[in-house]
Parts: C-alpha cells; structure tokens; sequence
C-alpha cells in the first residue's frame, strides 16, 4: 500500500508543480509583462499614448473645446441655444459648475493614464534594449519622453498658477512610475524643471536617429490619385514599416524642439527658446501651406488645416462626427459673432485682414450670415487629401516665439519673424514698433492663428495677462481664471494642497 | 415492499417454494423472524417408522407437531431410509439419532427446522473467514460503511467498505452475525458454516439516509461532523417535476431562489441563488446592457453556489435544463466542514448531484410522459377599465387646455376617447400577450445487464411553453451509460451525453407594455387590421414647447417577422474508474469533457415601432439582427484515494484527492443593420454594419488546481472528529498568491450511543460544531495582472494601439471566508419526531473592494482585498412521522425554517464614495431606494426618506429631515436606513400522505418579517402617467380634496414621488406551493397491461399566494400557475 500512496504523491507533487500551467494568458487582451516581450510590443504600447491623446475627451477637447471658451473666442453674447449646454459655465469661469468639474476630472485622469502608459515604457525598455532593430529602441524612448513633457506642460498650463505669476506655487503631482506611489504636488519652477529634463532627454535620443532628420523625408502635401499639382516631391513614408513614417503624428525631433521652445518661453528662458525654435526654423524642414490649396474648392486639394506647417499633430479621424456635431450643429455649435470675427481679423475699411487666407478659406458663415463657424476640421470623409488631424504644434508659433524672444533685444529679427507669418496668410502690409505693440499684435496673431486650436488660452496665461476676448470684454489675470480645479478624487486621494 | 409481497406469496404456499426460499438464505433469514433456539424443542413425541425416506420421515413429524421442515430436495435424495421407533420424546433426539451418522444437520427456526449440510470441519469447529457483499435491497446497490458484529464478542466484526464488501476473520461457524446500519433494519445472521455471506438491507423507513455523496467520494453520515442535505430524487419529484433547482429551496429554505420580479416565470431567465446569505458586493462596477458589451459576454453571478454534477463542475444553466428523472439524489453541502474539499469555489456552498446508474437485471424499460398546463398569474394587476381611465384622466386633469394647448385642441382630443368609449371599446391588454401554456415531456429510460457489464440509456424530449405568447424552451436529451466492472476490483464507466437546448423569447415583448396600455384603445379598426398609431399625444413641456409624440400598438410587433430565439447544444463524455486496491483502500479517478456550443440569434423587423421615427432616408439603417456565438470547453479530471478502517471502536476514513479543471471559452458578436422587409429575415440580406459597432470577441482562460485531504474519525461512533484541507491554485489570482490553502474542521458527539440514552425515547442525539476558512473565486483575470487591450477601433496612423485596462494588483488575494457552524440532532422514538437545528457564522474577509487612488496614478481605482462581511443565521428542520405502523396510511410531516442576517463590517473608501455618489447621481430620480453600503448595517437595507404621510390639508407628502424637522421639500440627503428587507424567518412546511398506493404531498411557503419597498405604489400609482394606464388605486384612493386622510398623495400633483418610507411595507408571505397526488397500480394490476409498474400523478405548482404587500408581479414577463400530468411505467 505504501507503494501506491508513494505513487500518488509524486503525482500530485508533480502537478503542484505546475506554477506555469497556472499562468493563463489572456486572449483578447495582452499581459503588460507579455506585451513588452517584442518590439512590436513597444510599438503598440507607443502607438497606445497616441491612441488614448487623440479622442473626443482628451485633446479632442483640449485643442478645440473649452480652452478656446476660456480664451473668449466664441460668441458669448449672441449664443442662443447655450441654456443647456456643457460649455457655457466656461464663458462666466465658474470652474465649481458640474460641467466643469467633469471635464477636469477626464482631462485630468486622462492625462496622467498617457502618461502612466510613458512611464511604463520608461521602465521597461531598458531591459528589453537587444531586440529593438534600427534606431527604435531611441526612437520609442525619446518619444516616450517627449510625450511625457509634451503631456505634463499641458496638465501644468492647466492646473497650475502661471509661472510668471507664482512660479514657487504648489502645482501637479510629477509621477514618473506606474506604481500605487503616488508623489506630492511640486511647484511649478520644479514642474518645469522636471518637464524640461524629459524633453532634453528625448532630444538627445531622437538626435540623429529620428527619420525625419533625414534629407530624404520631404514634408509635404501627400500624393493623391490624380493629384496633378503636387509637383513638390513629398517623402513622409522614407522606412519601410509603418511605424517610422509619418514622423509629424507623433513626437518626433522636431516636435520636441518645438516644445522645448514653448517651455523656455514659459519659464521665461528666451536664449533656450530661441534657441530652439530657430533650430526648426533654420531646418526649413516644413513649408508654408500653398495659397493655391488652402484657395482650392475641390475638397481633394483644399487645405484648411495648413498641413504641411503642422510639426506635430493627432491623427484622430475617428473625431469627425464628433467635430460636426461641435461646429456645425447649427445653433448650438460653436461659432462667432461676424461682427466680432471681422474686428479679430481686422477686415473692416483699411484693415489689413481683407486679404487675409484664413478669413475665407477656415470658415463658414452661418444663421443667415450672422456668424461665423470654424470649418478647419471639417472633413468630407473620403474625398479628402489628408486624414482629420489635431494641430498641436505648428511651425508659425515657432517663428512667434522666435519674434518674441527677439523683441527686446532685436526688434527688427523679431518683426522680420512675424511679419513673414502674416506674409504667407495674405497680409502684405509689414508691421513695426515697440514691444507693447509688438504684444498687443502678438495676441492678435495668436487668436487669428490658432482659433479653435486650444492656445490662446496659454498666451494669456504664460503673459499672465488679462484675458482680452474677441467682443472686447477683459477678464483680469487672476489664479480664479487661469487656474483649473484639480479633480476631488485627486484632492481626497493624492498629496494636494488646495488654495 | 417488493420483499415483503415476494414473501407474503411464497413462504406459505407449499414446499416447492420453500424450496427456493432455502436456495435463498439471505431472503429468508432477512425476512423471518429473528430465529429461536431451542424453545419448544423440548415438545415430546411418539413415532414408529420403517424403512420409510427421510421425506415421509419429515411429513410424519409434520403430522404430528406444529413444526415445518425445509429442505433442499438434491440434500435428502442419497438419504438411506430410516426406521425409528420413538416414545415421547423430544423432537431434538429424534432427529439426533437420524442424523447421526449422516452428513445432514438442522436447526431450528421458529416453527421452522431446516436441514443443512454438515461440513467436514463442523465437528473440529475450525474459525471460519467470512466475507461477503451487503447491498440494499431496493436496487442492489453496496451498503458502505455497514457494520458487521459477531453477536456476543464485542470487537469482533468489520465494517463494509464503499463497495459493500466486507471480511472477518475468526468466526466460529455457528455464531451469528449482527448487521446493523443506520437507517436499515437490523439484522441476525446465523453463519451455519458459510463463509460466503451476502445481505441485502432494508431501509427502516423511520430514519435517515446514511451515506451522502461530496462529489469526490462517499462520506457516512453518522460519523460526519458537517452540515450536508441528502435529498433522493424521489422525494424532489414529490415536490415538482417541473423545476429542480426550486425544488431545492422547498427541502433547504437556505438554498434560497432570488425572486426575479421582473421576469416573473420566463423559462428563459436563469434563477439567481443564495446559499446563506450574500457573500459579495458588487457595487461600483456597473453592469452594461448591451448585448454587444465584451464584459457582457461572460458574467458570472459571485452569490451562486457551486453545482458538481457525478464529480464534476457545470454551469447553472446545466442544472437548470437537467432532467429531474434522471436525478438520483442531490446533496447540499453548506458548512466548512462539508464544503471545505472545495475550496476556492466553496464559499457559497456546494450542490452536489448525483444521476442514476444503471441497475444490473433483465432489460428494462421506464418511459415517464408528463404534460403541463401553465396560466398566467395575472391576479397582481388591478387595473382601470376604459370608462374609469377616463375618469381618472379627467380627474388628473389631462384636458384641460395649457398655455400652448388650445382648448379646442383638449376637446378633440377628448371627444375622440368619448367615441372609443361609446363604441362600447373595452381592450383587455393583459389578455393579449399571454395564453395558457402546455408542454410536454417524454422520458425514456433503458438499463439493464450482468454483474459485469451494465447499460443504460436515456432519452429526454422536453417543450415548455412560457405564459407569454411564443415564448418558450424546448429540451433534447441523450445519453449512454456503460460501466464494466472487473471482479469487484476494477469497475470502468462511461457516461456521454448530448443535449440540445433551443429558447425563443416572445415576439410581444415587454409585458409592462401592456399593463400600461389604454383600454379605450381599439386594437383592430373596422377592416380588421392592426391599428398602429393609437393616439398622437400632445404635451406641453416646462420650457413650453409643445411636444407630440405617437403612442404605438404594441400588439402590431407582434404581427412581424421579429424572433429573439438562442440555443446550445451540450456534448458532455465522463469517463471513471474506480480501483478497489486492497480492502478499504479504494482508488477513483474520473476525467470529464464537456463542449458547449451556443448561438443567439436576434431580429428585429424593419417595421417594428422602435423605426417608426425614422425619417424615409434612413429607411435604409431599419430592422437589425444582433449574432452572437459562444463555445466552452471543459475539462475536468480527478483523482482520488480512500482509505477506511476500522480497528475495534476506532473507525477512521481518510482521503486524499486532486483535481485540475480548465475552461476555455470564446464567445463572439456583430450586429448587421439594415432590412428591406422581414421576410428576408436571414443575416445576409442586412445592409451594413451600424456605424460605430464593432464586432465584439471575449475570450476567457482559466485553470484551477487543486489536492485535498480529509480524515474523519470515530471513536465507537460516539466522538466524531473531521479535518479537511485543500490546496489550490488558480489562473485567475494574481502571480503573488497563486496558492491558497482552504481548511476546515469539525467535531461531533453522537449522545444517543451513549449508555445513559439506551432504551430511552431519544433515539438520536447528535452535536456539533464545524469551522474553517472557505474561498471564492469570481473575478476577472486582469484584477489581478496589468492588462493591455488593443484600440482596435481607434488605429492610429503609426499603427494599432495598446493602453492597459486597469492596475492589476498582484498581491490580489482569493476572498476567504470563515464559516463556523454548530448543530444538534434529535430524534424520539425511534425518530418518529425528529429535529435539527443550526447556528452558522459566517464572515467573508478579503472581499474585492475598489481603492480609489489619486488619478494622478494614471487610474482611478483598483481592486484590493479589503471588504469584510458578516453573515449569520439559523436553519431548522422538524420531520415528524405518524401512524408508522398502520398498514395503510403514513403520514410525513416536515417543517423547516430559515433565518439569516446580513452585515457590512468594513468597506472601502470607494464604496463610501459611491454611496454619495448614487445619492447625488441617482438615475432613477430617487424613485427607488438606493442601495447603499454602510458598515454596520445589512446590504438588503432599505434606505429612503422618513415621511409622515399625506397631509390632509395639502394632499402633499410631508419629510422628515435628519435633524428631525419636518419639510415640504424632498432631499435626497435625508436619506435613512428605514427598514430590512430579510426577512425574519422563513421557510416551507409540507406533508406528505400515503394511503394504500396513494401519495398525497403538499408544500407551503412562509416568509415572514421582512419589508418590501413597493414599488408599484410609487411607479404604479403615484408616479402614474395619467396618459397610460394605472393601477386601480391610483383613481380610487388618492387625495382629492382638503380633509381627506389618504395614504396617496394629490390625484393632480405631477410632482415626483420619491422614495420615501410611506411606501415601506411588511412583507409577509404565505403560499401553496406544490401539491402533488399519485397513485401507483398494484402489481397484478400493473401485470394485467404488460407492465412492470405504473404510476400517475399529478402535480400543481404556485397554486395560490397571500401577500401583505399588493404589488404588481412580473413586469417584463407575468408569473404562471401550472398544473402537470405523469404516468411513469415501467416494462
């Protein structure tokens, strides 16, 4: 008998054993350890911060909602069906309504997952370093770096103080680690600090090894079927995968450049600045947008986006009903007052705005001509040149930032900067003066430039300047405006100090 | 009772069946009385024979005494003849001397002498080793653990082992064997020189059934310490032959059916369960309806207690569509002690059931026919008729014209209701959806062969109709049983079996549809056809829009092509083989398969009203068809070693065992758009696929691991003493705490085997006490690991992309609970009354609970062991059995009862928040109690605002607030803990009657001390619509005027009733549950028609119910009274 007891322990001994039999791997989804297994893992696990940046509440909001509603670009006075609608606590900075609270709280927690997902790359790639081929192990941790900076300025422009106000004010938690650690709120200098460490780190990784550095990747207009005018020889697909192409969807050289510069600028740091937004300026890497394709009415051709001058944008597609039902929902979209949107443009008798590109090729007028809509995200499904994208950063904000730097210093560089801008939108007449002129027609540039585009918001926050919206009215500077409330659960259970 | 009629027949009627009755020892010895030695031997008697055979011997003495002789004929015919000449003497030296030199003895027995072969050894009295097989009489199944005692030598004997088998050693050959088993009558053996003694066992119908089944071996009752129900299919066929699983719940009202009010009697939904109480929470997750959700595709309900079916896991679908004929017992495990060989799957106990056997003979047939008649129990609705709805329109001032409402418009539209109405237009809406439903089952069952090879097959058609019109469950069952078994050593089984289960949901849709449909509303119009826009209502919204909006028949859905219908069909192969190594030393190992295929199929026609709004360009997106597919496969094997031994008073029984099981499953589903008409109703002729819906897949893995021991132990049968401990492992915790060990343990006192309880009236008294550390897996697999899903329609232009799920907490735990028990045991003569009571404790630690963390984290939460639980209650039972030794008439009466309290002893942070949450969120407006979590209190605590009722004055409700103001105003804030929806006590009583061949049972249901929130009163009657139709009280008893007491509030308020404890009711129950009558032919009756057996029956179910809360039932789908026919035959 004890032979068959003996017999029958090994056996279970044997299937006690079976730790791994245990280890089931899930099918329709993947393990984070099994995913980082390749390189294709990394690939997809990058790809998944720009998949989660690009939808309806992310930057779907950040780049054309309620930033813009802050910055008082849209009419206010004359919105008719606002009664019910989720913006309209934004127009009056009522930042206890619920609407509010809810949007901070997606932006908020959104975020940080990207930024979570940027963490675990971090940590994990370094020892998975041998299987990357070509330059991607660089790539993919220069990127993951980079977006990690690009992602917390944003939350940093948000929810914190402006620099130039309270630069030593308690500001965001800076979380490096996917972990149950959470960090205590640094101050905005440390932020910045912090923000530019990640994205020098990821300038220094993607030098000479991002494929767009490549003189054969040309930026251009894509080629289309019968697109016979695209005589300009365009190269965004210079690698044969798919993943190292189209360099201007994702955080590529440049882009990083770019943000470093909006970051100097910030902290007030304008030879860095400069510095970097000359890097982009002098690589002549990303042409003006043609005045034939944003003229064009043939949707194929017409460009309403300046594609070519974006550096960095989201490709989101799958926002196209959602940009609809935002700016052209009639009475309850998101448009302006022509009256007002004629003063921002300046077209009114002697005003250089006539002629300008962007007046009568982004913009539709509505409610028998009234108002205006934003029609530069609108997208005739198919017979479009280019996909949807969210312009995040364009080379016209480097020439900006480069102008401003400038100003002080060397007015007239800095003139030649802005007015080469204006030049390429169709304004001929070139503007000189003081600084004080040189930043009330900054504020300008920037509203006519990036309307619908999330930044204005950030100008008058980095000046730490009144917001000045687009029927005239003035909003002073204060914290009660610029600053965003931090979602309760990040306030109940993270190391926040609350004003 | 076969037996008994077998020797009513035989032993008096002549020497030829004597004769057999002779070749039959054990018959004969079981079915006599106890035999007598030597009384009235001493009778003394003359005889003078000569030359004369031992038979005319045997008949002279006949003659002349009282005494019959048995005899085999092939013993006395080489007997020389005899002479003898004898003077009064005793019987015992006549017959000395004739048998003296010859190689006959006899004995004596009663009035009986029986003549036996004299053995070789007889005279030298050598010990004889006996063994031999004891099984019961009804179906020659083995008696285990039967004890077998030499009668006047303690110590001497042995117990049987699982197949029946038992030795012992050293017996001299005259002495006399003592079986005895509780439960079976006990019985005296005489050896004479046999060593080859098999018995069969009587059940002693008084008592209980001895042995129960734990899925991986047998267990014997007496000597266990836990707390496990054995029911026999028979007795859970007295109580319906229509629903196992509440059938369950009348026998152990613990085993407790979750009233579904919602979907009444659908036979499509599955029943939820509790085994003692809520063992999880489930707040924070919220469950999507759409079927087109991946989480939707599997989920598993975490209060259900686990289902072993012949040793192996299965869903409760399985059990629900099993056929109850097959059943041969079930068993309900409910304590650590019972459950802990389970472990992580334990905690909400365990159902074992086990299916029949073929039984070894001649081949025989039993065919079962059942039909079952179903009405709708529409009793709960009291309805308006058309000319009182119009009362109560106008009483809630419908028409009166409104700022943007003309009255003229009013007018029209009133007129118009006054013409349905003067037509004499009176629709019973309730009646048109539901009928009376029939279904039908046929059983056949085949079994038959040797002590070898043994077969059985059985077939099963089944249809059940449901009360809702086309709505129904049609059943197809096969299976073959094919065991072998190899000279008792090795025994091989097979069992395959494959079921087809079609279910089709009723075209006419929600049954609330109808409830609130208008009487006045014609359904037909005058050329006979379908009226589909019955009104186009008017209404005037606070904005002062005036909106209009269709009201839709109803009824025309019904006249389309749409069908909701679903199936699967089952493959199950359970192949076992049992070792018996040595004596008590026994060997198991089963491995089953099991394939389940599945399919939905949903389609709504493109006429259905639900397109009625769309605009004729988007004709083309009308009528969907939503496909979803599964397949399962499971695989479960087992092994298990038994070991059981019995030294002088010292029994121990001790197992030890492994099981690993793995279950893969990959469900799947699109949805295609898009019908020109419902004829072409198949999938193919859909247009597209609806923007934005993807196909959905979910697959799911899982594996468990398991080894167990158990050891029971007793001491004399008096000191019981049970350990039992399991290791498992599981795929679905996290890599941290892949193992957890389970344990329980339990002692146990049999005081009637004591001796200051001989010959008293007590004839059990047992206690005990169990506990032990339980667990439970329910949870998704990436809880516990970082989970990366694919944005799979969210491509980016670099490629697809990943993000992780949520943060998988790899020190996730397996949720535990301890459960302690202690219960008592008690019968009175001979167990005529008999009772048991229990006393559980339950406390569930390590419950998943979500850990709101900071954002900033990248997530908000994460599942963490954190949640604690407490459950605890009584169970009773009482069986009283009388008129136990009339011929005739038996009368069972049982009574059982059942209590049990929940508490929240701890609770997240997450959960907390969600408590204001759902009291700042709530989606029904506060129209319903929020459920909310609160340590102290009980998850089925009713929370909701104190009211005072209506203020006579105002017709308004008056609230009060938490610091005890009174106010107009409702806040949800106020919100208190009002009153417990458990109910105090509750439970069945039954009886059971049997006259002659009459069985009579009958169940009722009590519950009792509960509260119900009642729901009807608020949606019903004081939220009514007055537009649709409403419950009668809503005109009768509401407040019109200044003065009036009413308990509802103003009949013209159109403000919102909200949940307040105005609406909180007792809920007492009272119901007839079952009743059930059959009548089995006598045998020479049954023989008459080339039967074997045949019975009738007929059985009602949910007969007749008393509530004290008036609530309408079965919103979506009514619930059903039935009544059902069998005959079952056997030939």
């Amino acid at each position: 008998m004890k032979k068959y007891i003996f017999t029958f322990c090994v056996g279970l001994f044997i299937l006690t054993s079976c730790n791994k039999w245990l280890d089931v791997k899930p099918e329709s989804e993947v393990e984070l350890e099994t995913l980082l297994l390749t390189e294709t893992g990394f690939q997809e696990a990058l790809n998944g911060i720009y998949a989660n940046c690009n939808t309806s509440g992310t930057y779907g909001e950040l780049i054309c909602g309620f930033p813009d509603f802050l910055a008082g670009i849209y009419s206010q006075n004359f919105y008719g069906g606002l009664s019910n609608n989720e913006y309209k606590p934004f127009l009056t900075y009522n930042y206890t309504d619920k609407a509010v609270l809810n949007k901070c709280y997606t932006i908020w927690s959104s975020l940080y997952k990207s930024i979570a997902l940027c963490n675990i790359i971090i940590e994990k790639i370094d020892a998975k370093k041998n299987i990357f081929t070509k330059n991607n192990y660089s790539i993919i941790k220069g990127e993951a770096f980079a977006l990690r900076g690009y992602l917390y300025f944003d939350l940093l422009r948000l929810f914190a103080p402006s620099y130039a106000s309270k630069p030593d004010a308690k500001a965001i938690p800076y979380i490096t680690e996917f972990s149950l650690k959470g960090a205590p709120q640094s101050s905005v200098s440390e932020v910045i600090t912090k923000i530019l460490a990640d994205l020098n780190a990821a300038k220094a990784l993607l030098k000479d090894k991002d494929p767009i550095l490549s003189p054969v990747y040309v930026v251009g207009y894509p080629y289309t079927k019968t697109d016979l005018a695209n005589t300009e020889k365009t190269n965004e697909s210079t690698e044969n995968d798919i993943f190292s192409n189209t360099r201007r969807d994702r955080m590529n050289y440049y882009a990083v450049c770019a943000e470093l510069a909006r970051v100097y600028l910030y902290k007030q740091d304008k030879v860095n600045a400069l510095a970097n937004a000359l890097e982009i300026i002098d690589a002549k890497k990303f042409p003006w947008a043609t005045k034939e394709r944003i003229t064009t009415s043939d949707p194929l051709y017409k460009d309403k986006i300046f594609y070519t001058e974006l550096i960095f944008s989201l490709y989101a597609p799958g926002l196209e009903s959602n940009m609809v039902a935002k700016f052209e929902n009639g009475e309850q979209g998101m448009f302006t007052n022509l009256v007002y949107f004629n003063d921002a443009f300046e077209t009114g008798s002697g005003g250089p705005g006539g002629t300008d590109l962007r007046y009568a090729n982004m913009y539709n007028p509505i409610s028998g001509g009234t108002m205006m809509s934003v029609m530069k995200y609108h997208s005739d499904a198919e017979s479009n040149m280019y996909d949807l994208r969210l312009p995040a950063i364009r080379i016209s904000e480097m020439y900006y930032i480069a102008a401003e730097c400038n100003i002080a210093t060397n007015p007239t560089q800095a003139w030649t900067y802005f007015n080469a801008v204006r030049f390429q939108r169709g304004i001929p007449a070139a503007l000189s003066g003081d600084q004080n002129l040189f930043m009330s027609e900054l504020i300008k540039e920037y509203r006519k430039e990036f309307f619908a585009e999330g930044q204005l918001f950030y100008l008058f926050k980095r000046l730490n300047k009144p917001i000045s919206a687009i029927n005239g009215s003035s909003t002073p500077a204060s914290d009660n405006v610029f600053v965003l409330p931090i979602p309760d659960a990040e306030v109940q259970y993270g190391n926040i100090v609350t004003k | 009772m076969k037996i008994f009629s077998l020797f009513r027949k035989k032993c008096f009627c002549g020497r030829h069946a004597l004769r057999q009755i002779v070749l039959l020892p054990v018959v004969f010895f079981l079915l006599s009385p106890s035999p007598v030695f030597g009384a009235g031997q001493q009778e003394k008697i003359t005889i003078s024979l000569k030359d004369v055979s031992i038979v005319k011997f045997f008949k002279e003495i006949e003659k002349n005494t009282t005494y019959k002789f048995f005899y085999k004929g092939s013993q006395v015919e080489s007997f020389p003849t005899i002479s003898i000449e004898a003077k009064d003497q005793t019987i015992t030296s006549i017959l000395n001397s004739v048998f003296a030199k010859s190689d006959l003895t006899y004995t004596f027995n009663n009035k009986q002498i029986v003549i036996l072969q004299k053995t070789g050894s007889q005279s030298i009295q050598v010990p004889l080793k006996v063994k031999g097989k004891v099984s019961f009489v009804e179906d020659g199944s083995p008696v285990p653990y039967a004890n077998i005692q030499v009668k006047g030598l303690t110590g001497l004997g042995a117990t049987t082992d699982l197949n029946g088998m038992y030795t012992i050693d050293n017996v001299s050959k005259d002495a006399v064997l003592i079986v005895t088993y509780i439960g079976y009558i006990t019985q005296e053996i005489p050896v004479n020189g046999r060593s080859v003694i098999d018995l069969t066992m009587k059940e002693n119908l008084a008592s209980l059934q001895e042995v129960f089944v734990t899925g991986y071996y047998t267990q014997k009752k007496e000597s266990f310490t836990g707390s496990a129900l054995t029911v026999s299919g028979d007795e859970l066929r007295r109580i319906g032959t229509q629903n196992l699983l509440q059938n369950i719940q009348v026998i152990d009202p613990s085993f407790k059916q979750v009233v579904n009010n919602t979907f009444g009697s659908d036979p499509n939904k599955l029943p939820e369960f509790q085994v003692r109480g809520t063992t999880a929470l489930d707040a924070g997750t919220s469950s999507s309806l759409d079927p087109l959700d991946r989480r939707t595709l599997t989920q598993s309900n975490p209060n259900l207690p686990t289902f072993i079916l012949d040793g192996y896991q299965v869903s409760l679908e399985k059990v629900y569509d099993l056929d109850i004929n097959r059943v041969e017992s079930i068993t309900l495990l409910k304590d650590a002690a019972a459950t802990a060989i389970y472990g992580s799957r334990a905690s909400n106990g365990v159902l074992v059931i086990k299916t029949k056997d073929p039984k070894e003979g001649k081949l025989m047939f039993s065919y079962n026919f059942e039909t079952t008649v179903s009405s709708p129990d529409l009793s709960a609705y009291n309805l308006l008729n058309a000319s009182e709805k119009m009362e109560y329109e106008i009483l809630a001032g419908l028409y009166l014209p409104t700022v943007n409402i003309s009255e003229d418009v009013q007018i029209e539209n009133y007129t118009k209701k006054r013409e349905y109405l003067a037509a004499g237009v009176n629709t019973d809406w309730l009646a048109k959806p539901v009928r009376n439903a029939f279904g039908q089952k046929h059983s056949v069952y085949i079994e038959g062969g040797s002590k070898t090879i043994r077969y059985g097959v059985d077939l099963r058609y089944q249809t059940s109709q449901g009360v809702m019109k086309g709505s129904g469950r049609d059943r197809l069952g096969l299976g073959m049983n094919l065991s072998y078994n190899l000279n008792e050593k090795l025994l091989f089984k097979n069992y395959l079996s494959i079921e087809d289960v079609r279910s089709k949901n009723s075209p006419y849709g929600s049954f609330a549809t109808y409830v609130k449909a208008n009487p006045y509303y014609p359904i037909v119009d005058e050329a006979g056809n379908y009226i589909r826009e019955m009104e186009i209502w008017k209404l005037q919204q606070s904005s002062g829009a005036v909106l209009t909006s269709t009201v839709l028949n109803p009824l025309y859905n019904a006249t389309l092509n749409s069908f909701d219908k679903s199936g699967y069909s089952n493959i199950t192969d359970q192949f076992s083989f049992e070792w018996n190594i040595l004596p008590g030393l026994r060997f198991r190992s089963l491995v089953s398969f099991s394939s389940n295929k599945s399919t939905s199929d949903v389609f709504t026609s493109p006429f259905d009203n639900a397109y009625y709004s769309y605009l004729p360009a988007d004709y083309i997106k009308r009528g969907s068809y939503l496909y979803s597919t599964g397949v399962s496969n499971n695989l479960d094997g087992q092994a298990v070693l038994t070991y059981s031994k019995g030294i002088r008073k010292h029994f121990v029984n001790f197992a030890l065992g492994s099981n690993i099981t793995t279950n893969n499953s990959d469900n799947r589903g699109i949805r295609a758009i898009g019908f020109t008409n419902d004829k072409f109703s198949e999938f193919g002729f859909a247009n597209a696929y609806q923007v934005g819906d993807s196909p959905v897949s979910q697959v799911v893995k899982s594996r468990l691991f398991g080894a167990f021991a158990n050891i029971n132990y007793s001491y004399s049968n008096k000191y019981l003493f049970d350990f039992s401990f399991r290791l498992d492992g599981s795929s679905k915790f996290g890599s941290q705490n892949r193992y957890a060990p389970f344990w329980s343990t339990g002692i146990g006192w049999n005081i009637h085997k004591e001796k200051f309880l001989e010959n008293t009236a007590v004839s059990q008294l047992k206690l005990r006490a169990t506990t032990g550390f339980l667990g439970e897996v329910s949870f998704n697999p990436f809880m516990a690991n970082t989970i990366y899903e694919y944005y799979t329609n969210n491509w980016y232009s670099t490629g697809v992309g990943a993000g992780y799920i949520g943060y998988g907490n790899e020190l996730l735990k397996w949720q535990r609970t301890q459960s302690s028990d202690i219960g008592v045991e008690v019968g009175f003569l001979e167990d005529r009354i008999w009772f048991s009571g229990r006393y559980y404790y339950k406390r569930t630690k390590d419950l998943l609970a979500d850990i709101n963390v900071a954002p900033s984290l990248g997530f908000s939460s994460y599942k963490s062991n954190l949640g604690e639980l407490e459950n605890k209650g009584i169970e009773l039972n009482v069986k009283v059995d009388l008129m136990r030794n009339s011929k005739d008439w038996r009368v069972n009466l049982t009574g059982n009862l059942a209590h049990n309290q929940n508490k929240i002893l701890n609770i997240s942070e997450a959960l907390k928040a969600y408590n204001q949450y759902l009291v700042s969120n709530d989606p029904n407006n506060f129209t319903r109690p929020i459920s909310q979590y609160v340590e102290g209190q009980s998850l089925s605590q009713i929370y909701a605002v104190k009211s005072l009722g209506i203020d006579t004055q105002t017709g308004m409700e008056v609230y009060v607030k938490r610091d005890g103001t009174l106010t107009y105003t409702y806040d949800a804030a106020d919100m208190v803990p009002c009153a417990e929806r458990a109910p105090k006590v509750e439970g069945y009583i039954g009886a059971t009657v049997s006259y002659k061949r009459f069985i009579l049972t009958a169940n009722l249901h009590y519950r009792y001390g509960g509260y119900m929130f009642n729901q009807t009163l608020v949606d019903r009657v004081e939220n009514a619509d007055p537009r649709y139709n409403v419950d009668r009280r809503a005109l009768e008893e509401r407040w019109k005027k200044p003065g009036d007491a009413t308990f509802y509030k103003s009949i013209t308020s159109t403000a919102v009733t909200r949940a307040t404890s105005r609406f909180i009711q007792k809920d007492n129950e009272f119901g007839l549950t079952s009743v059930n009558l059959t009548y089995e032919l006598s045998k020479a009756s049954a023989r008459k028609i080339l039967m074997e057996s045949v019975r009738f029956g007929i059985n009602m179910g949910d007969i007749w119910r008393w509530s004290s809360v008036n609530i309408e039932r079965g919103i979506d789908y009514p619930f059903s009274k039935m009544v059902t026919f069998s005959i079952t035959t056997q030939f």
